[in-house]
């Protein structure tokens, strides 16, 4: 496990870099100067100078690498030129509540992914099967901002059972102030056990987790079933019906588990997917987490923040695909060899 | 133990490991704020006493707290809780009381007298004396930051007593003017702390004397701003007053005017055409159309290239379709009378441009091109993402093909347009530089001398004009303005006619307008050009 491990934290650690080293390649190909993206349009060319000096934009590239290299190492992942924060402050900030947001996204996903995959195995070609292929092909396909704008339209627009915008009704800061443990609004709420603001985020998040939660359901449901049919097949399988278990006992005890290894693997990567799908849907609800700061970002061509953006999204995808194959490991020993 | 079981029991032990660390405390989100009125939605009817105003701004509020550096969209926050020395009224174009009460220049327009308001409070609790406006202009003037410039003429300041205040130019300028710019000329407290006033400003305080106080800031959240009442604010809280403001970051019209209508927010700063037209028939809200102090310039490079020879310029301000275009734009423009719009010294109503395909062709067939003649390819750089110029551009490109014109065009982000427009080889420049153009206080002087005033190293002379007599008359323009304001507006009017008809350095196609849609709740609502985006809470009235 220990050989297994090591292999693994070596593939991420090299992934990392070469993010790092891409992305400071693209920071620098990016035609126009950031100062004049610091300074503003209307910028002297004393205030150019000085924002050049300050983002080392007169230092040669290979010592702008080093330095970039060694202060991201240090922490210092640059300033930001829209905000003028520091970006690893920005993206601390906005960072929680996207993952709250895919967080609940994931588990939507899974739950329905996974009992809809079941299902369309069971009646493998029937017209469940038909349906949730169908169901699922739509989901995938459907363009989210289009998705995000109808569902708030008739929802939240015409209907009003569901707020328009936002994480939570931003008065009852005033009247439930929410202690904050892990920035996570509705973790925060649930263990204080400030229930206005867990059930006010609960009612926000409903909108926008049903539109990121689509894609992640969609393959979710299309891989398990694909992967029951073919557990399904197999010898274990058929001893089992052998033995007089019902189809749907043979499906969940027997075919389940060693069907949902690709299905985890596949998790980690609609993880990532739904990190970048849902900054336009954050967009649109109002949700404060990156994809208004990438958003901002790469209007104004804020490359430090862009890189920062990137480079976080990078490391998120390997944590995720690192912690799926670690549970992998553990589920399946035979990955590790 | 079964794996799921053991899944089951991580996933439970992490949350308990979470539960037992909430117990040690944590940060408080919100905490400080005051306690709105949670009986009805924002934006919508309320007791006079606690209505809350809800703005959405379409980005983030805050980059920058320092009075002294803010250039940014924070001046929708910053006009409610600072104050500048007067206010500029565009209806009768001249500036207004406002922290001062009174004031004079000498003759030569090199020595103000501004006489400052009493029983103003800062916000800090200190009292506004002649000495305080003083410190905050000079620290503002030494910072040098963002529009610190406006103070460049000023050579001395003397608090002559708590209420008079004597500037001395090194130049005449209209310091009134200047006065009542939206940026760096607000007067705010240096005595605020004794430590780093800059580091203060950045935790989210203020220090101005304005009606509305900072009550809480959250960078990144969706209200990431809330205001609150300063109770001695010197115009008073009589009547009905709105007593907190609330900055909603709203990036999507569509989210926006669903808000709005819902009534969760009061005023919407920007809607698309379809949208507006759709807010002007709705019940409940109210619209406003204002045409607004930024236009957009097609700067000819009169320097190199085809575009040398006047007649070729001049044909392409024929070519132009300006009443087509502002059709086009459904409302988001007004077609422009020359350089400075209205609301501002110096417009000139009578210009009224107008598309003349005959007079472009013949002026073309005169320099060798047009229909028959040479085939012309003319370089044109505009912003990447700006949906109105990306407009200009196709209409224009289909009307100079008729004319054997080819337009080509390229998009690119400001930084590199401008980079390209600046460069020192002439061949990277471009032949028609597309920008918009506003200034920083309501003075159109900023066009003139930034643009068309000669330079080197070209900064925004985009159009590379290098006439003595034009340079002249620019220079003389601020003197003119402080100590004649009819020969000031003489003077505008005929360097627009050197400018535009004699030089034809540029073509101005249409003035931005700002469409608003609001709260029909929101009494009293006047959108004011000069500040943009900024709408003074404390003059409007919630009604029920």
């Amino acid at each position: 496990m220990t050989r297994y491990l090591t292999r693994r934290l070596g593939q991420a650690l090299l992934v990392v870099g070469g993010v790092v080293a891409l992305t400071f390649t693209v920071m620098r190909l990016v035609p126009g100067d950031p100062a004049v993206a610091y300074a503003g349009p209307k910028a002297t060319p004393e205030q150019l100078a000085e924002a050049r000096r300050r983002f080392g934009l007169d230092d040669a590239i290979p010592v702008q690498l080093w330095n970039y290299v060694r202060d991201l190492l240090s922490g210092d992942w640059g300033i930001s030129l829209h905000t003028r924060q520091p970006v690893r402050d920005d993206l601390l900030l906005a960072f929680p509540a996207s993952l709250e947001l895919v967080g609940a996204a994931l588990i939507l996903g899974v739950a329905v992914g996974v009992p809809l995959g079941l299902l369309a195995a069971r009646f493998n070609r029937g017209l469940p099967d038909f349906s949730v292929r169908l169901g699922s092909m739509l989901a995938v396909s459907v363009p989210v901002f289009w998705m995000a704008l109808a569902l708030q339209k008739v929802f939240a627009g015409d209907l009003g059972w569901f707020p328009v915008a936002g994480e939570y009704d931003y008065r009852l800061d005033t009247t439930s102030p929410l202690r904050l443990y892990t920035n996570i609004t509705i973790v925060d709420a649930l263990i204080t056990g400030n229930w206005p603001i867990f059930t006010s985020t609960l009612h926000h998040l409903v909108l926008p987790a049903i539109v990121v939660a689509a894609y992640p359901a969609g393959v979710i449901a299309q891989m398990t079933r694909a992967a029951l049919v073919e557990e399904a097949a197999q010898d274990h399988a058929r001893l089992a019906r052998a033995l007089g278990f019902g189809e749907t006992r043979v499906l969940t005890r027997f075919a389940l588990r060693p069907a949902l290894n690709p299905v985890l693997s596949l998790i980690a990567l609609v993880f990532a997917y739904a990190l970048v799908n849902g900054f336009l849907v954050e967009s649109i609800f109002n949700w404060p987490g990156l994809g208004r700061y990438a958003v901002d970002s790469i209007r104004s061509l804020d490359t430090p923040a862009i890189a920062g953006v990137t480079l976080l999204v990078a490391i998120v995808y390997v944590l995720a695909n690192l912690v799926v194959d670690l549970l992998q490991g553990v589920i399946d020993p035979r990955v590790r060899t | 133990m079964r794996w799921h079981k053991r899944l089951l029991l991580l996933t439970a032990a992490g949350i308990l490991a979470v539960s037992a660390s909430a117990c040690a405390g944590g940060q408080v989100r919100g905490s400080q704020g005051t306690a709105p009125n949670t009986t009805a939605p924002p934006g919508t009817a309320q007791p006079a006493g606690d209505a809350t105003f809800v703005y959405a701004p379409h980005l983030e509020v805050v980059t920058e707290w320092d009075p002294a550096s803010s250039y940014s969209n924070e001046i929708i926050a910053m006009q409610n809780i600072y104050e500048s020395l007067t206010r500029y009224n565009p209806q009768t174009q001249k500036p207004e009381p406002r922290l001062a009460t009174s004031w004079e220049s000498s003759d030569d327009g090199k020595k103000w007298t501004f006489t400052l308001r009493s029983g103003v409070k800062f916000h800090t609790g200190n009292t506004l004396d002649a000495e305080a406006a003083k410190a905050a202009i000079e620290r503002t003037k030494k910072i040098n930051e963002g529009a610190g410039y406006i103070w460049d003429a000023v050579d001395k300041i003397e608090a002559k007593d708590p209420t008079t205040l004597v500037f001395e130019l090194k130049y005449a300028a209209p310091l009134d003017l200047i006065a009542s710019s939206g940026y760096a000329a607000y007067i705010y407290d240096v005595k605020a702390t004794d430590g780093d006033l800059k580091k203060w400003f950045a935790e989210g305080k203020d220090a101005g004397t304005g009606p509305y106080t900072i009550d809480t800031w959250e960078k990144g959240k969706e209200v990431e701003l809330t205001l609150k009442a300063f109770d001695e604010y010197w115009g008073g809280w009589e009547g009905p007053h709105y007593k907190k403001i609330a900055y909603r970051v709203t990036p999507e019209l569509t989210t926006a005017w669903q808000l709005l209508q819902r009534g969760e927010v009061s005023f919407v700063q920007r809607l698309n055409p379809q949208l507006f037209e759709q807010a002007g028939s709705t019940q409940g809200v109210k619209t406003s159309q204002t045409p607004s102090f930024q236009n957009l310039l097609l700067l000819f490079n009169t320097a190199d290239g085809p575009l040398k020879d006047v007649r070729v310029r001049q044909a392409l301000q024929k070519a132009i379709d300006y009443d087509g275009l502002v059709a086009a734009l459904k409302g988001s423009a007004v077609k422009a009378n020359g350089l400075v719009p209205q609301g501002l010294l110096g417009h000139d109503p009578q210009r009224q441009p107008a598309q003349d395909l005959a007079g472009a062709t013949e002026l073309l067939k005169q320099a060798g091109y047009g229909p028959g003649g040479k085939e012309l390819t003319l370089k044109l750089t505009y912003a990447q993402g700006d949906d109105d110029q990306k407009l200009l551009v196709t209409l224009l490109t289909s009307t100079l093909k008729s004319l054997n014109v080819t337009l080509d065009a390229k998009p690119l982000a400001w930084e590199t347009q401008w980079d390209q427009g600046k460069s020192k080889d002439a061949a990277k420049r471009q032949d028609v530089f597309v920008m918009y153009w506003w200034p920083d206080y309501a003075d159109p002087f900023s066009w003139f001398v930034n643009i068309f005033r000669s330079a080197d190293p070209v900064s925004f002379n985009l159009s590379y004009l290098e006439d003595k007599d034009i340079d002249k008359a620019i220079d003389a323009l601020p003197e003119l303005t402080a100590t004649d304001r009819d020969g000031a507006q003489r003077s505008y009017q005929d360097l627009q006619r050197r400018i535009i008809d004699e030089q034809a350095a540029a073509a101005v196609p249409y003035v931005q307008n700002y469409q608003r849609a609001f709260s029909a709740n929101a009494d009293g609502y006047v959108d004011n050009p000069a500040y943009p985006n900024v709408v003074f809470v404390h003059d409007l009235k919630p009604t029920a």
